[in-house]
């Protein structure tokens, strides 16, 4: 979808070039700019939902403002996008430039970008019950959980089925999980023990089975979001489970439903989490931070990598600092 | 001179580069990012990679490697008999992966081998930080001690009896090891002595970086 983001002052990105794929992973230490890149992706959907200026943008106002370069990858490989910023980052315009029959195909395009999503699922936020009228779509903090669970009861049981069974498969201790619905139209999660006839109630869920909940929640509906970004993908999940929470996010990259896939972009200061893209190395980039400046490395461009990690695991290397992508000491 | 210390904390990384100036008469520039481990078997694991990578991609002179040998089999005069090697030995197995490893790569970055040094705290770095201080602890005592099944300390004594707590803070640590390493004013003949297996070694194979300058 995205081909790459070139960065020009921009929060911590001074000048600096982001090469995408289907799935990224993007490790480095704090301050590196890894939400800088979510955030760009954001300010771009919420400029495609307005008109663009089609052309060139105008040259830089002596560097008084920053920009954001979005290449797209096929059919749209010719479309650029430019969205010129404010010194705080926020957007001022953007330009958009092509070839062909340059404002149909644009929308087209815009159609698949306003579905971009930036999630980082909040426990206190997955575990709020939704009031009657609250939107049906689960929220970027993962309000709504509720509501957005009972319409799937409602509307869409197989795919509901679908969500409970992964989650009794990955979590067993569970005999089931679901929505109750009060006589005002609150909707409220809960949840059963196996072996225990006591239901448990969304405040006595752990932050990981919130966000394991979330997270299937995302998977399983369709449409997928054209890009899905995730902050901090491994937080409150147990080590042993983030397999699961990797192969939750590979469905939505390579669906096996013949579904439209989603490019994903996550986060994670987990070596364990890295550990398990050994073999994938093409999808993590890591974010080395110089001094005030930041830039983008793929792991598969370092060409003697593959070879030389040999019966290391690549959280040790990461963290040994050899990769780059470490904080630095007093 | 540029030298990478591969160790497990910042504290243990102060005393290396302190052990390193005292036995080497020169300033040690530690390669950055600072060269991490996250304990045994990391170390092992990532000491081939980190080894071809200070070879073909940094200009460094050498490489300090330094890790705790908690319960495991000390590292003794006899197995420094030529072709000996204890397979129980933490110093003895980093030592044939630095030999296996370096044997096969052709020179880089104008030197023909990367100088290394390993050394193996018995049965943690506090203990040698307390040498000169507390008389009970060296390499001997704890030998003698497991041999009658009764350690004469604990890690976490040791830990207690240099920071005062078994919860330091990371600079606390980072200055103990310094004025640890300091006390000795660079000359460590005490800490070989007290610790002839897991420091002596790691001392040995620095003063050949002297003897055998790289390049």
């Amino acid at each position: 979808m995205i081909a790459s983001i070139d960065f020009t002052n921009f929060k911590i990105l001074r000048s600096a070039r982001i090469e995408l794929g289907p799935f990224n992973l993007i490790i480095g230490p704090n301050g590196s700019g890894k939400t800088s890149v979510l955030l760009a992706l954001q300010r771009l959907r919420q400029f495609a939902a307005r008109p663009p200026v089609y052309g060139k943008p105008p040259a830089n106002r002596r560097g008084e403002c920053g920009a954001l370069h979005f290449r797209f990858a096929a059919p749209f490989a010719d479309i650029e996008a430019c969205l010129e910023c404010e010194p705080d980052g926020s957007g001022r315009a953007l330009y958009v430039e092509g070839t062909g029959e340059l404002p149909p195909r644009w929308a087209k395009l815009v159609a698949r970008l306003t579905t971009l999503r930036v999630v980082a699922l909040d426990q206190a936020a997955l575990a709020r019950p939704s009031p009657a009228g609250a939107p049906i779509l689960l929220g970027d903090d993962g309000t709504n959980l509720p509501a957005a669970l009972h319409r799937l009861q409602r509307e869409e049981p197989e795919t509901h089925m679908r969500i409970e069974s992964e989650f009794r498969r990955i979590l067993p201790e569970y005999r089931s999980v679901g929505v109750e619905v009060s006589s005002d139209g609150t909707r409220k999660l809960v949840a059963e023990i196996e072996g225990e006839s006591r239901r448990l109630g969304a405040d006595e869920l752990s932050q990981g089975t919130l966000v394991l909940l979330g997270l299937l929640v995302l998977t399983q509906v369709r449409p997928l979001p054209a890009i899905l970004c995730l902050e901090e993908i491994d937080r409150g999940i147990h080590p042993r489970l983030l397999r699961e929470i990797r192969d939750l996010l590979y469905r939505m990259s390579y669906p096996e439903d013949g579904a439209e896939p989603a490019q994903i972009l996550t986060t994670t200061h987990s070596p364990y989490l890295l550990d398990l893209f050994r073999e994938q190395l093409e999808e993590v980039i890591i974010a080395q931070k110089r001094g005030s400046e930041a830039t983008f490395e793929r792991l598969s461009d370092r060409a003697d990598l593959r070879e030389a990690i040999g019966n290391a695991s690549l959280g040790d290397l990461w963290y040994s600092g050899i990769l780059g992508g470490v904080p630095g000491e007093f | 001179m540029k030298v990478a210390l591969l160790s497990e904390s910042p504290a243990d990384e102060a005393a290396l580069r302190l052990i390193a100036e005292g036995v080497l008469g020169q300033p040690v520039e530690a390669v950055q990012p600072p060269l991490r481990a996250r304990g045994w078997p990391s170390v092992a694991q990532v000491l081939p990679v980190i080894l071809r990578h200070l070879h073909f991609r940094t200009d460094c002179d050498g490489l300090i490697v330094t890790a705790d040998a908690d319960d495991t089999v000390v590292h003794t005069e006899m197995h420094e008999r030529p072709g000996y090697f204890h397979p129980g030995c933490r110093l003895c197995e980093l030592r044939a992966i630095v030999r296996q490893t370096l044997k096969h790569l052709p020179p880089a970055q104008g030197r023909v081998r990367l100088n290394t040094a390993v050394g193996m705290a018995v049965p943690a770095v506090e203990a040698w930080y307390l040498c000169g201080r507390d008389e009970s602890v060296t390499e001997a005592a704890w030998i003698a001690g497991r041999e009658n099944g009764a350690p004469p300390y604990t890690r976490r004594d040791l830990k207690q009896r240099v920071y005062g707590t078994i919860h330091p803070s990371l600079p606390f640590e980072v200055q103990r090891a310094e004025e640890a390493m300091l006390r000795h004013r660079g000359d460590f003949r005490r800490m070989e002595f007290d610790f002839p297996g897991g420091f002596g070694a790691l001392v040995a194979d620095l003063k050949r970086w002297r003897l055998a300058p790289t390049g």
